[in-house]
């Protein structure tokens, strides 16, 4: 059952009800980082309350090189992400924009809303967001390349590279045991372009503030706030749909998507946060390599097999 | 190399109960020492010395004289400028002065119920009368400092 | 790791060399105490002098205080204090009350920079040469002119006349071709306010300077207001997490000045809750410190497990942050049977908590790649630029006020000095984990051997003229107090200097050469405690016509700021 684009876009699966998805992801996560912390956590609704305060309160606009930009950057995140759910199998329903390459169109949507962040940055002037834009774009660069290669590896498997078609091929068989360095790069590379620590030097608190969202109040930072957490869910999404054999029914959908974000959850609470030259350093040496050694792998499988 | 060397905590933390307190649903008891609100019950044995005035850091007791015959007295104690450091407890030679362990929940949105008098009803009540007819500057008979 | 057991080190050794390096000015030395030797030495000799003793490495620089005698006697005095184990010389300096001059000591002793910049901005004395003479605590709309120490200032009429003029906008350095990254005084980073600003290649910081006094509110000039029963509660609140030291400090010195000596169950009390004291501060600090490294993780666990010891406070004194545990003269309340108990308790807990946080501050690969080999302070650097506390032990520098000059029941409990040699952030970690043991072991002796007797002893309301220095070892390092008594019931002088001013040029030396993300952990590494930084001057009264701003001039204000 497919439903027509312009309901999935606006209300179902994606649109409102992919905000409203997005924001109990978000409830789950900070619960779960909360009692892994020994300490009680966030009510239901809380995530709802922050970006209802947020999108009602006053927005004061800095002096900006681009005041139009200043607007219109949150706008295209959140564009960027929904639009990117568009081709993701939500809930296991079939994505209503299905077109061969759709895969890679929707990783670069998803950084469409690192890029922005990263854009609005360098546009505000204040020292600590052209600081911040600089670490997040150096970053979403450095895991970009082997989230993407990771997510490829499962499209060299089936041969495809449209989502629906890989998902078909696959039926249901679990890569992450026959791939599982990919599926390590992957989730890796989702933590890192998601900003999640242990990868938040683009947003150190005790460093630089708030990074590049440091001039951002009101409803810009709500909406950029709504564009990450929305990429948050497609991420894992693609994960559990690509590496943990599908989604084919709304309970395997949860019950993977969850797995998954309560391993990052624990990542999360484990490790502390690493300098930028260090993520950077570490990954764009190791992660891109470790993707390398399985794409090798894989083709040479399909070669000795063919 | 050893990474995620709080792994054991996380783990266990998640079969134990929050550490958070969840006050005000549930209260802890406070100890018995706790420097909760300052309580004078002079007993009659309260001399006017005024050594508990002079003594407080930040003037939030005042001794008013009624009688100093009688040894009546009014003592006016200030519970917002109080530190809570029981110098007063500690100095006065009759021990008249205790500080509460179960008065320390003291927030509150005005100011009126921080200015305490404690004496004999009849006296406090003098005392009042006297500050609603003649203003807050009215002269009490305070003791010399 | 070393550690090293003494009693107490011999004076006078120590003070017979002073007085042969310093023979030019020996004759007219005196004794006031037994371990302190007093030599008055002309204004300009006082740089001679204090070379003197730098070449020959005699002691550190601990303190330089002003003393105004009043506009009677018509003389102030500037007195320097150095410290060589328990032995205080000092060299005190006459100059007349306005305009005097003094040569600055910086050269020989770096540390010097921050205590002549107090000492003219509090007393209006000039120092011939100091690296840096901007203003220090004061503000920088203070009105020139006006110095609070001095017994006779007026700042009220300097306030009204300066009244007319707009409040000057803070001095930010100019950019140009300088990318500078300022941290406060409203930042994340910092629980309190203080303006450091970092000049900042890429990720590389290349320069950096600090601005404190954000956190002054008057306490020494209040001191001389008060009596000394309420001084001892004044004090209490120069910090809330090393109160329980600035109270003893000052009672310890109080009672020195009137010749009485507090019970020993009291010392041991007051022994007990300073470790207790040191213990959660400690704690705190690893949180702390995690937090700035982004280990949340940490930060939130070694909280939980403070609590502990909270609670223990508020069970053993009745409050969870400045016990007021001290009377002049002796403590408030005893530790039964039961609390005895209950302590030991809480420190098997702690104890073994504080084991797991040493194993992961020591072992986790993510956190020594933010800490390992960082801001490595050597320990030639460190006695050089005058660092005290865990962060100069941490680079091996045996300084330690418990071990060299014990006081309260140090002397029949002693304790061991936790050294390390590597200097970087890991062994300040380490340091600090290990004094956690460290207090436990002195609790636990203590609580087995409590001596027996009175909790005080009668102290006098008035205290006869005298002078004596109090040292003190905080969670933070030594705190020294100069205390002058003149016969009545208000302190003449009290003069404090904290172990966070004395650490500030080991973290701004080590910033530059390091990378943006580390400075939080840098400024961390030092357990910066900006309320026991700035104290002096009076600040009591707000300005006669206050400026009112309406909502859009104040908000075009902020705009205007932000312009780059």
């Amino acid at each position: 059952m497919t439903i027509p684009p312009i309901i999935h876009l606006l209300f179902f699966p994606g649109g409102l009800f992919m905000l409203a998805l997005a924001l109990a992801y978000e409830y789950v996560d900070r619960k779960v980082v909360a009692r892994f912390q020994n300490r009680i956590g966030p009510r239901w609704f809380q995530p709802a309350a922050d970006v209802l305060k947020l999108l009602i309160k006053e927005e004061v606009t800095p002096n900006v090189t681009h005041p139009v930009l200043f607007v219109a950057l949150p706008v295209l995140a959140l564009a960027g992400s929904l639009t990117a759910a568009l081709s993701v199998p939500i809930l296991g329903l079939n994505p209503a924009l299905s077109f061969p390459g759709d895969l890679i169109v929707t990783v670069y949507l998803l950084s469409l809303v690192t890029m922005s962040m990263g854009l609005a940055g360098w546009n505000t002037n204040n020292r600590f967001s052209l600081i911040g834009a600089t670490r997040s774009l150096t970053q979403v660069f450095c895991y970009e390349a082997p989230f993407m290669l990771a997510l490829l590896g499962p499209a060299v498997v089936t041969g495809s590279w449209r989502i629906t078609e890989i998902l078909q091929t696959l039926d249901g068989q679990w890569i992450v045991f026959s791939q599982p360095i990919g599926f390590l790069v992957a989730v890796v590379g989702l933590m890192g372009k998601l900003e999640m620590p242990p990868f938040d030097a683009p947003k150190a608190k005790t460093e630089i503030v708030a990074g590049a969202m440091t001039e951002y109040s009101g409803r810009g930072l709500g909406l950029f706030h709504l564009g990450k957490i929305v990429e948050e869910v497609v991420g894992l999404s693609l994960l559990a749909a690509l590496y943990l054999g599908g989604v084919s029914n709304p309970l395997a959908f949860f019950g993977k998507t969850l797995a998954l974000l309560v391993v990052m959850a624990a990542c999360h609470c484990l490790f502390t946060r690493l300098r930028i030259d260090q993520t950077v350093g570490v990954w764009w040496r190791y992660g891109t390599v470790l993707v390398l050694l399985q794409w090798i792998a894989v083709i040479l499988w399909r070669v000795m097999t063919a | 190399m050893k990474l995620g060397t709080m792994f054991g905590d996380i783990v266990s933390s998640v079969f134990k109960r929050p550490a958070t307190q969840r006050y005000p649903f549930e209260r802890v008891e406070a100890p018995a020492a706790l420097h909760g609100k300052l309580i004078w019950k002079p007993g009659g044995q309260c001399n006017g010395c005024s050594l508990c005035v002079k003594d407080c850091p930040s003037d939030a007791i005042e001794i008013i004289t009624v009688d100093k015959a009688a040894k009546r007295y009014v003592m006016r104690y200030h519970a917002d400028r109080c530190t809570y450091c029981a110098q007063c407890v500690q100095v006065c030679r009759f021990k008249c002065l205790e500080m509460s362990d179960t008065q320390w929940e003291m927030a509150a949105l005005n100011r009126k119920g921080f200015l305490v008098h404690y004496g004999h009803e009849v006296d406090v009540d003098a005392v009042l009368a006297k500050l609603s007819k003649e203003g807050p500057d009215a002269t009490l008979t305070l003791a010399a400092d | 790791m070393t550690t090293s057991v003494q009693t107490g080190t011999p004076t006078d050794p120590a003070l017979g060399r002073a007085e042969t390096i310093l023979a030019r000015w020996a004759p007219v030395a005196s004794r006031p105490e037994p371990n302190r030797l007093d030599v008055p030495v002309p204004a300009e000799d006082v740089a001679q002098a204090a070379q003197a003793l730098g070449r020959e490495r005699w002691g550190y620089l601990a303190a330089i205080t002003g003393l105004d005698h009043g506009p009677e006697a018509d003389r102030l005095e500037a007195l320097y204090h150095f410290c060589s184990g328990a032995a205080v010389l000092t060299l005190r300096a006459l100059l007349p009350r306005h305009g005097g001059t003094v040569p600055s000591v910086a050269e020989t002793f770096p540390l010097a920079m921050f205590f002549e910049r107090e000492l003219s901005e509090m007393f209006g004395v000039t120092v011939a040469g100091t690296p840096d003479p901007s203003r220090l605590f004061l503000p920088d709309d203070w009105p020139t002119g006006v110095y609070p120490l001095l017994k006779d200032v007026n700042p009220q009429a300097a306030l009204a006349a300066q009244s007319e003029t707009a409040p000057p906008r803070l001095q930010g350095k100019s950019d140009g071709d300088r990318f500078i990254v300022p941290i406060g005084p409203q930042h994340p980073a910092l629980k309190e306010p203080g303006h450091f600003a970092f000049e900042v290649d890429g990720e590389v910081v290349k320069g950096a300077s600090v601005r404190l006094g954000y956190v002054h509110r008057g306490i020494e000039k209040a001191c001389e207001g008060q009596t000394w029963v309420q001084n001892l509660y004044l004090l209490e609140r120069v910090c809330g997490i090393c109160s329980h030291t600035h109270a003893t400090c000052y009672a310890l010195g109080v009672e020195r000045l009137a010749g009485v000596e507090a019970p020993p169950r009291a010392q041991a009390i007051r022994v007990i809750l300073g470790c207790l004291e040191r213990i959660h501060s400690h704690l705190l600090w690893l949180g702390v410190a995690a937090h700035e490294a982004g280990f949340e993780t940490l930060f939130m666990y070694s909280w939980r497990d403070r609590e502990t010891i909270m609670d223990l406070l508020e069970q053993l004194s009745g409050n969870r942050v400045n016990y007021s545990c001290n009377v002049l003269g002796g403590v408030k309340f005893d530790i039964s049977a039961e609390q005895a108990q209950a302590i030991r308790r809480a420190l098997d807990f702690v104890e073994e908590r504080t084991r797991h946080y040493l194993e992961v501050v020591s072992t986790d690969t993510l956190f020594l790649g933010r800490t390992q080999g960082i801001g490595v302070l050597s320990r030639q650097e460190a006695e050089y630029l005058g660092t005290v506390g865990p962060t100069a032990r941490a680079s091996g520098v045996p300084i330690d006020i418990r071990v060299t000059h014990p006081y309260a029941a140090y002397r029949a409990f002693p304790a061991e000095m936790v050294l390390d040699t590597a200097g970087d952030l890991t062994a300040r970690f380490v340091v600090r984990m290990k004094e956690v043991f460290e207090s436990g072991r002195v609790i636990r002796s203590i609580l087995d051997n409590l001596p027996a007797g009175d909790l005080t002893v009668k102290m006098p309301r008035r205290i006869k003229p005298a002078e004596t220095i109090s040292r003190y070892e905080a969670p933070r390092g030594e705190v020294f107090y100069f205390l002058r008594s003149n016969g009545s019931d208000t302190p003449e002088r009290v003069h404090i200097r904290t172990p966070s001013l004395c650490n500030w040029t080991s973290v701004l030396t080590k910033a530059v050469g390091a990378q943006l993300a580390d400075v939080p952990l840098l400024l961390a590494g030092m357990d910066p405690c900006f309320s026991c930084n700035d104290r002096t001057v009076v600040i009591t009264r707000p300005r006669r016509d206050p400026q009112v701003l309406s909502w859009e001039a104040l908000r075009s204000a902020a705009r205007q700021d932000r312009r780059r």
